[in-house]
Formats: structure tokens, sequence, C-alpha cells
């Protein structure tokens, strides 16, 4: 893994486009309660290199309930992970040999917890944050963290942390008038040596590990295209191949992947949304250098940021 | 156009604008002509979702909008406090409503006129089988024998193919989403739970 390098290098990159956000911000937002949101949020994601556990976590969407278990072990500077599904499909995915190190855009964003006095303000600038006392969460006391949008192109989350690791113990996304799109919480958990994989899984799939900075290498489209619109503190989460077929954004919460496709035929221009929970499939039929194409936004964003995302796509000059 | 705008325009596509939201594009429609183009590629993208063509070649949307709402309010305002309790909600709907077909309807105007950005007039969806959903457009494959009439006709079919292609999208590239999601978002692993299928 040659991750060291690569988590400078996109520190760098990430470093300029805090600075030139900072500009454009009106001078720092940050309440207390935004800044001390913003320490858990930094010590959650602190908390992936330094605590090990395993579990079992609902994941509810709608009348949908799902089982998973998941676990995660730390050794010699790497982590462990897993994650099994208990319900429906006989599914496994490991992201075995992770360098604690490397951490990506996403994660960047949410480690501002240290940078707050200095007036840059992070996610508060996007969101609006209180913190109170959470309930009690799988035998553990959490810390709650109300997360609202300051605009209309990402969800809320409820966020309850445990209030001695910081682990994320339950999260919920909540949409227009606080309803709540998706749930996943722990049942149970324990900070003990975590369990192996389980065996004789129909599916184990192991977790790609898209660099930074690398692009992936795959299908490639005849025409490069760009996304000229993104909602502000979106930032990508990894070097887009300009002719490749997705592009994925992050504001350190939420995430959005744009796909396009090229088509063969002429497809009559529309639109077509598909909801699962807080995940969203919109699918729009359009022109791109005169050609047929295929956009769609897959992500947990609303369908407003969806359609302004697949309006701005453009060929790249 | 200000961010403002563009987000009170994308909720007044989904029926989630305020009548606040509402009357200030509407204000702005009349001035902006970088706001209506945006209005009308969002209503271009979603005239395959319902609504039969109209063949008048003149745009005015705003006028017909402001005419539809003071319809509206003038019906609202004649009604007795009793009656209005009840009838407000309802009311308040149908003016959502009838913004919207009005809107619709003038974005489709365009759309036959086929004078935006070089677009020519509607495709049937012929023989669309890259995207995978020809048996949901059913009877398809009546672009020669129907000639024109073959897009009125495919309205509610194209409105129902484009859900199901939203669908199929979902399962084909929501565990690609994942793995970036993944690595991006603080709940670990979580975001593959929400894969429909996970693939090897």
């Amino acid at each position: 893994m040659k991750c060291v390098a690569r988590q400078l290098a996109s520190s760098v990159v990430c470093g300029l486009l805090f600075w030139a956000g900072g500009v454009a911000a009106q001078g720092p937002v940050c309440s207390e309660a935004d800044a001390e949101a913003l320490q858990w949020l930094a010590r959650t994601v602190k908390s992936r290199s330094e605590v090990a556990y395993q579990g079992v976590v609902t994941l509810q969407r709608g009348d949908d309930m799902q089982v998973v278990q998941v676990a995660r072990s730390l050794a010699d500077g790497y982590s462990s992970e897993h994650l099994t599904r208990l319900t429906g499909q006989g599914a496994q995915v490991v992201r075995p040999h992770h360098p604690l190190n490397c951490t990506h855009p996403g994660e960047q964003l949410l480690t501002l917890g240290d940078r707050v006095e200095a007036g840059d303000c992070g996610l508060a600038r996007y969101y609006r944050f209180e913190v109170g006392p959470g309930e009690r969460i799988a035998g553990r006391q959490s810390v709650k963290l109300e997360i609202q949008p300051r605009d209309m192109y990402r969800y809320g989350f409820l966020l309850e942390l445990d209030q001695d690791t910081a682990l994320m113990l339950r999260a919920s996304t909540l949409g227009r008038g606080g309803k709540i799109l998706e749930r996943f919480q722990f049942a149970d958990l324990s900070y003990d040596e975590p369990l192996e994989p389980r065996s004789g899984m129909d599916t184990v799939h192991p977790a790609a590990h898209p660099h930074p900075d690398d692009p992936t290498a795959g299908a490639r489209l005849s025409v490069p295209w760009i996304v000229s619109w993104l909602p502000n503190g979106f930032t990508a989460t990894d070097a887009a191949d300009p002719e490749g077929p997705r592009r994925t954004y992050t504001d350190g919460l939420a995430v959005f992947s744009v796909f396009l496709e090229q088509l063969p035929r002429e497809l009559r221009p529309g639109e077509g949304l598909a909801r699962l929970g807080s995940s969203l499939s919109y699918t729009r039929g359009m022109h791109l250098a005169d050609q047929p194409v295929l956009v769609t936004v897959i992500g947990e964003v609303p369908v407003n940021t969806a359609r302004m995302v697949a309006d701005s796509i453009r060929v790249a000059r | 156009m200000t961010e403002q705008l563009r987000e009170s325009l994308s909720a007044l596509m989904d029926d989630e604008a305020t009548e606040l939201e509402l009357h200030r594009v509407l204000g702005e429609l009349e001035s902006d002509a970088a706001l209506r183009q945006t209005w009308v590629r969002y209503q271009l993208a979603r005239s395959a979702m319902g609504g039969q063509p109209v063949s008048h070649a003149r745009l005015d949307i705003s006028r017909s909008v402001s005419a539809a709402i003071a319809a509206e309010a003038g019906a609202e305002t004649s009604r007795s406090s009793l009656r209005e309790r009840w009838v407000r909600p309802l009311a308040s709907l149908a003016v959502a409503a009838s913004v919207t077909a009005v809107v619709v309807l003038g974005g489709q105007q365009l759309y036959q006129a086929g004078s935006l950005e070089g677009q020519s007039a509607p495709v049937a969806a012929s023989g669309v089988s890259a995207v995978g959903f020809v048996n949901s457009l059913g009877a398809v494959p009546m672009r020669a024998s129907y000639g024109a009439q073959a897009v009125p006709q495919l309205e509610p079919a194209a409105r129902t193919a484009y859900r199901e292609l939203a669908r199929q999208r979902m399962y084909q590239y929501m565990q690609e989403h994942a793995e970036h999601a993944a690595l991006n978002s603080p709940q670990g692993l979580i975001p593959f739970a929400r894969v429909p299928q996970i693939e090897e």
C-alpha cells in the first residue's frame, strides 16, 4: 500500500480546497455547539484507528429492516473490517489490511475539530449543530448530535455517539419535516477482540480501495465530461478520469455518485426516480455533445440536488 | 441567478415550494433570462413524465401561472371561515397542482417547437435495448405505423419506463457508490448494507 505518500498529497489538495472555501465564506459562523459537535465528529473519525469492536446492527428503511454483523480489529498499523448480512442475502463485505494512516477526503472533512478555533468552521457552514445527552444504545451511554442542513441540498442527521469511544451507535437520516428516511443502530456491541469473519458465505466481496489521487481503471467514454455545479461543501472523493463513467462527491456526511452512459440510439429526454430509504436513484436521458446519454445520480441526497447536478453536466474543454 | 432562486425552482418542480418561494420565482422569471433557461431545461427533463403536448409555440409561463394563482386565491377569499378551515389545505394543494400543470404545459410548448439547444422533436423511444427497458415501454416499435401519433401515446409509458430505469440503475450502481461512500462517510462499511444485492 502506498497510502502514506498518497495521503500527504491529497492533504495538500484538500488544504487548498478548504482555503478557497474559507475565502468565499462570510466570516466564521461557528457557535459553541458547532465547535463541540465538530470535535465529536473528529473523534468519531479518530476512533476508526483506535477502537476495535464487534456488534450487531439493524438498518431500517421504511418497512424494511435488515440485520448485519459488523466488526473491526486493529493490528500493526492496519485495520480489518467486515460486514456480514444476517438477514436476506448470505453476503459478506471485507476490508482487510487498511492502513490506519490512510484517510480519505470525506474523513478529512470531518477531522476539523482542531481547526475550529482558527475560525474555520468546516461543516458548520453547511449544517447547524446541537449537542445534547443521548439515550442508552446497545447498553452504552450516548451523546446526541442533531445536525440540520443549512440549504436544500442535503439531508439532516441525528447521530448518537458512544460517550466514551465516540463510536457511532445510531445514525438517523432525516428528510423534510424531520421524517426519518433511514436509521441504523447497534443492537449489541462489545469492545472485546472481534470475531473472525464468518465462513461459508455465498458471496464474499473484498471492498475496493480507490486512491484519492489515482483514477480507477475501467471503462472509458468517448467524451470527457465534467460536473459544473456542486452544492457548497462537496468535494470529489477521488481524482476523476475525465473520460471515466463515474464521479463521487462528499461533504463529509452525505455522499453521491454520478454515472454517465453513452447510448447507441436516441432516447426520449426525460427523468425518472427511485428511492430506497435515504438512497436515491435519479436517472435522466439527455444530450451531451449532441450524443444521447443517460445520467444517473445515486446517493443519499434530496432529488433537487440530483437534478441540478445532472443538469450541470458539460463536455470538458 | 442566485442559488436561492435555483433552489426555489427545483422545489417548485417537486411541488415542495412555499407560496413565498413561488411568488419570488414568478417575479424573477419575468426578468431573468438565465432562470427561464434553467426552468425550461428542468421542464424538458420532466416532459416525459406526463401532461400532453400542446401545439401553441408561444411560451408564457409566468403569466398563465399568475392567472392560475389569482383564480385560486380569489376562490379562497370568498369562502366562509368555517369552510375555509376545512378547504384551505385542499386549496393549497390545488394551487400547487395548477401551477405545475400550467408550467409543465409551458415547458412542453417549447419542447414541441423544438427550439431549445438545437434539439429535434421528441424521439419515440425505439429499440432502446441498450438501456434495458424495451418491455416496460409496451408497444414501442410503433413509429412507422403511428407516425406523429406515437409521442402522445407514449407519455404514460415513458413515465413508467423512466421510473423503471431509475430502479434498475439503483441495482446496477449502488455497490460502486457504496465502495466510495464506505471510505468517505462516518458509518464504516454500513453503506454496503444499502446495496440490494452484493456481488463479489
